[in-house]
């Protein structure tokens, strides 16, 4: 396996975009191909921003430090450009899209990656969504709801990881993905996310997340520590252990001190 | 030519009295007394302007040369091949029950199932109607529904009219398949006089398509429509204005519906069309049980102007409406939206709503929305409400975060918004029409 990383954030500070507040304070992040990184963190110590940085979201600007994704400046790219890489981001909050069935928004998603002329057979993506579907227990009416309008929390949540399975990304930053699941729906997410590595070992994934339980189903490679817009630690799977047990006390003072 | 023909010739070429006189020439005395009537009320009614409240935002005395246009009489192109443009949008309809193809004013084929036609079904041009003393043409035709009275152009159409349709559908007959009127102008600088005319008996159901089209032109081109609809007890009516016309048209229609107890009347305005639309919708709820859904969808860019004036009169107690109308606007379009719920003396237990909302593409569109309620009843429920608003920068990056490019993002979220009032649709065939339409005008976008 190749050993250079998918992805490698080096000394990145970020904001939001015309304003001064600084939330990310210089982060060193490198993940290798069919590496699962873990991040956790307290609220409000920029997990999301990071992840939005990665995904492009036009809100937020890096001010400091680079993103690169298999070796290409990622923060030179537009955020359609970035999905067509093999970045994938799911969001912690899913957005709304009234009218627009998940069917046709993926199909669209999909057409956008084939070249001018190209057009999807619609036999074939009917099949693939179909699979997809099944993979993660999902009911195949759900497809022709439209995207996330009216959708349960944990509703949203499944529907990130379609899109997830249905798009193949290199690397998935999930942002919270099992927050709001129930236990069986974290095992459908869990087995979603473990079939697509089977499929695909090179998949990378960026597992951002409050819950020790997560890390039990998707075992992470590394778990880092974010606090106040730094990675104040990384390690092995048991640094979540600690932290479910300790809390980011500790982790305060130091920073604080 | 002779002289004589040559001045006559000269003289319907502007719209005057001898046009009127030209329209009617071959009518029943009762129409062109009618006509000329029509005609006494268009001279002693001003011009809208835009200091009445109806047309604050439409400047007709600015936007419509009404003296230099070149009224269609009725002259149809017998035997001449159907235009491209007219053809190709009628090869994308599904199956009709029935067809009239008019082209510049004048019915050129009528066409409907035999089953339907033995069952007492008539279709017909509204010219041909009224010459063969069909007693509803004589009886409706410009009296209840859009009268002169109503106003300049309402008498302007009664006075000009050149042909459109009659359609009646007799008592529990239901034809469920649609009937279409697909409509095509080819002279620029003329203006088209149309009418229509729709009695639903007892019981009866039809749905009926209005489709008008026409090339770019570049001098102002009018079409006008009076749309008279009836709806008696218990019928079901479905009425879709499809408005496509090229560059340098004027759309202005004066629609009336009247719903009788327990009937329905629904309809579907979809401007995407032409320089200007204005369309003056009147549903009168005249019956306990009424019922009137209401739906409208704009799209509008370049500098385009869709200028809608709806009223929703409840006269009767218990009958219900619901309006929806959306829009989207691009490039320097404006779109505006004036709607009044008008709950008269007695109609207890009214129900009627009225929602407009747009979405704004750019810096330069502009979409006005005056939505109004007026109630002289209690016990009602009545709601009315506007919203004028962008696009969604986070349901944009969510898209682009899939990998659709920002024109794809775009037009999937004003597909979606729009989409909403098709779902409103209950009849089929129509749907794919109106989205084929708004997907080949997305794609200029
Ligand atoms: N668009 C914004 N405008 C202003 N402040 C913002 C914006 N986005 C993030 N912030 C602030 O930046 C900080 C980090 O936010 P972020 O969403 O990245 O936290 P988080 O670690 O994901 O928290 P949580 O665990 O609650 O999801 C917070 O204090 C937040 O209020
Ligand atoms: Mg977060």
């Amino acid at each position: 396996m190749d050993d250079s990383p998918i992805l490698a954030v080096t000394g990145l500070e970020a904001g939001v975009a015309d304003g001064d507040l600084e939330i990310l304070k210089g982060v060193d992040l490198a993940i290798r191909p069919g590496e699962i990184h873990a991040i956790m963190g307290p609220n409000g110590s920029g997990k999301s921003t990071l992840a939005k940085v990665i995904a492009g979201h036009p809100e937020y600007e890096a001010t400091g430090g680079g993103v690169a994704f298999g070796g290409e400046d990622l923060l030179e790219m537009e955020p359609d450009e970035r999905a067509q890489a093999g970045v994938f981001m799911a969001f912690q909050y899913p957005v709304e899209i009234p009218g627009v069935s998940i069917a046709n928004f993926l199909r669209t998603a999909l057409q956008s990656r084939l070249e001018d002329g190209e057009e999807l057979d619609l036999f074939d993506f009917q099949e693939l969504l179909m699979e997809r579907m099944e993979l993660l227990d999902m009911d195949l009416a759900f497809a022709q709801r439209p995207v996330n309008d009216g959708f349960s929390g944990g509703e949203k949540k499944r529907n990130e990881i379609l899109q997830m399975a249905v798009l193949k990304p290199a690397l998935a930053v999930m942002d919270e993905t099992d927050s709001g699941l129930d236990i069986d729906a974290l095992q459908v997410v869990a087995r979603g996310v473990n079939a697509l590595r089977e499929e695909n070992p090179e998949m990378s994934v960026l597992l951002i997340t409050h819950y020790q339980r997560v890390l039990s189903h998707i075992v992470p490679d590394t778990v880092h520590v974010v606090v106040d817009g730094r990675i104040v630690e990384s390690g092995g799977p048991e640094v979540a252990l600690e932290l479910e047990a300790q809390g980011y006390e500790e982790y305060r003072k130091a920073h604080a001190a | 030519m002779s002289q004589a023909t040559a001045v006559r010739e000269e003289v319907r070429r502007v719209i005057g009295r001898s046009a009127v006189m030209a329209a009617g020439a071959g009518d029943p005395a009762w129409l062109r007394a009618r006509r000329s009537e029509a005609w006494d009320v268009f001279e002693a009614t001003p011009l809208p302007s835009k200091r009445s409240e109806e047309w604050r935002y439409t400047d007709v005395a600015r936007l419509l040369p009404l003296d230099g246009l070149v009224p269609n009489v009725g002259e149809a192109i017998a035997g001449r091949a159907l235009p491209e443009g007219l053809r190709r949008a009628m090869a994308q309809d599904r199956e009709s029950a029935g067809r009239i193809v008019d082209v510049d004013g004048a019915v050129v084929s009528v066409e409907l199932d035999e089953a339907l036609a033995a069952q007492g079904v008539v279709l017909a041009s509204l010219r041909d109607a009224a010459r063969a003393g069909v007693p509803e043409v004589e009886a409706l035709l410009a009296t209840e529904a859009v009268p002169a009275a109503d106003g300049k152009f309402p008498a302007l159409n009664a006075a000009l009219w050149s042909d459109g349709v009659f359609l009646r559908v007799p008592r529990g007959v239901r034809v469920d398949r649609t009937i279409r009127l697909s409509r095509w102008v080819s002279q620029p600088g003329t203006a088209t006089f149309t009418r229509i005319l729709i009695v639903a008996e007892e019981r009866s159901r039809l749905s009926f398509v209005d489709e008008i089209l026409s090339p770019h032109f570049s001098t102002v081109t009018l079409a006008n429509t009076a749309v008279e609809l009836f709806s008696r007890g218990g019928a079901q009516v479905q009425y879709v204005s499809l408005q496509r016309m090229g560059e340098g048209g004027f759309y202005l229609a004066n629609q009336r519906t009247l719903a009788e107890r327990d009937s329905t009347l629904d309809t579907l305005n979809v401007a995407l069309g032409g320089s200007v639309g204005r369309i003056d919708l009147n549903a009168r709820l005249l019956g306990p049980g009424a019922n009137s859904d209401m739906l409208g969808l704009y799209f509008g860019d370049t500098d385009q102007h869709f200028d809608f004036n709806t009223s929703q009169d409840h006269v009767a107690p218990h009958a219900h409406s619901d309006l929806l109308y959306k829009g989207a606007l691009d490039g320097a379009a404006r779109g505006v939206f004036r709607g009044i719920i008008r709950v008269h003396e007695g109609a207890q237990g009214t129900d009627a709503y009225q929602t407009n909302r747009n979405l704004i593409l750019s810096d330069k569109a502009i979409a006005t929305s005056l939505p109004n309620l007026e109630i002289e009843a209690d016990d009602v429920r009545c709601s009315h409400g506007a919203t004028v608003g962008q696009l969604d920068a986070e349901a944009l990056f969510y898209l682009m975060s899939r990998g659709l490019r920002r024109e794809q993002a775009e037009r999937l979220v004003v597909m979606g918004f729009l989409g909403e009032v098709l779902s409103k649709l209950p009849l089929g065939g129509v749907v794919e029409k109106v989205t084929q339409a708004i997907e080949a005008k997305l794609r200029y976008v």
